[in-house]
């Protein structure tokens, strides 16, 4: 069974903690390709009036709970492809923040292509501070392939 | 770090290019490490075979940080990005090159947050593979002031 289930729509994860650490924004940088000295270097970051390392804008795509959603748990990797992003950075994200973060399946949507009928999953993702203020939100649609087509 | 114009200077309608690569197969087993996505379909060659892939693929979202890092490269260090959307249109595979152009496409001069909005548009080659919108805001009034005050290009 690898099928979407839609009895999942509206449904959340349990909250998690992210810890934002120095090497985790270095090794994303690092993987991709950014030398910016505010986002490798927190002398440089504090010198620019940030109070630690700055993460990348799309740093947040690495905040996950260690096992998959359970909407995404039960799919076939094969058929899973990225199909758009979004994020709203109320303010940068620094080394040493803790950020209480959710993910929730907003919606399931099917769409007819050429080659069959795919899923949309939209999902949110949003991280808020120790006072409960948002820090960023995010959305992601998630595209579930038809089981037989080819991208080659 | 290559000094370049800063984008709180670009006017409605300028344009600017930034290339990003060749993303390489280590670059995806990097990136899988640092974002936390393991699907096999971007390092494991068989795999994506048999997924019908033809080959591994890079991750939308390396794609994405390429579009950010168009505008980072320029925002000075104050500047940030605020809002950021892409949608991935077609495949990136290592060997590629990944052009960004950037269209600046409102300014908000007069906002309490000035900052700039900007279309975005990637490219392997002559094949868009995502495009997408942002907003870059400068959050610090005294240096938005000097930043907007300066002359501007484009």
């Amino acid at each position: 069974m690898s099928e979407v289930d839609r009895n999942l729509v509206g449904t959340e994860t349990a909250p998690f903690t992210v810890e934002v650490e120095r090497g985790a924004i270095r090794r994303f940088a690092e993987a991709i390709g950014d030398n910016n000295p505010i986002f490798n270097d927190p002398a440089a970051a504090k010198q620019q009036g940030y109070a630690d390392l700055v993460a990348p804008p799309t740093f947040a795509t690495s905040f996950r709970l260690p096992m998959d959603p359970p909407w995404i748990a039960n799919l076939d990797r094969r058929r899973i492809m990225a199909g758009e992003t979004s994020f709203a950075i109320v303010r940068p994200i620094t080394a040493g923040m803790v950020l209480t973060c959710r993910m929730k399946l907003r919606a399931v949507e099917d769409k007819g292509g050429r080659k069959g009928q795919m899923q949309l999953l939209h999902q949110d993702l949003e991280g808020s501070d120790a006072n409960g203020d948002i820090v960023f939100v995010s959305s992601r649609t998630t595209v579930y392939r038809p089981a037989e087509q080819s991208l080659a | 770090m290559i000094s370049l114009p800063d984008l709180a200077t670009f006017e409605v309608g300028s344009r600017f290019e930034a290339a990003c690569g060749p993303v390489t197969t280590t670059q995806l087993v990097r990136y899988a490490g640092a974002s936390g996505d393991f699907n096999r379909i971007h390092y494991d060659h068989h795999y994506a075979v048999d997924a019908k892939l033809g080959g591994v693929i890079a991750h939308g979202m390396l794609t994405m940080a390429f579009m950010c890092r168009a505008l980072t490269d320029r925002a000075g260090p104050r500047g940030s990005v605020s809002r950021v959307a892409a949608r991935f249109l077609s495949p990136v595979r290592p060997g590629d090159t990944v052009t960004t152009i950037v269209t600046v496409s409102s300014r908000r001069d007069d906002s309490a947050q000035p900052g700039i909005d900007c279309d975005l548009a990637a490219f392997v080659g002559d094949r868009q593979v995502a495009e997408g919108k942002a907003t870059v805001v400068w959050p610090d009034q005294e240096q938005a002031r000097q930043h907007f005050g300066g002359e501007r290009h484009g």
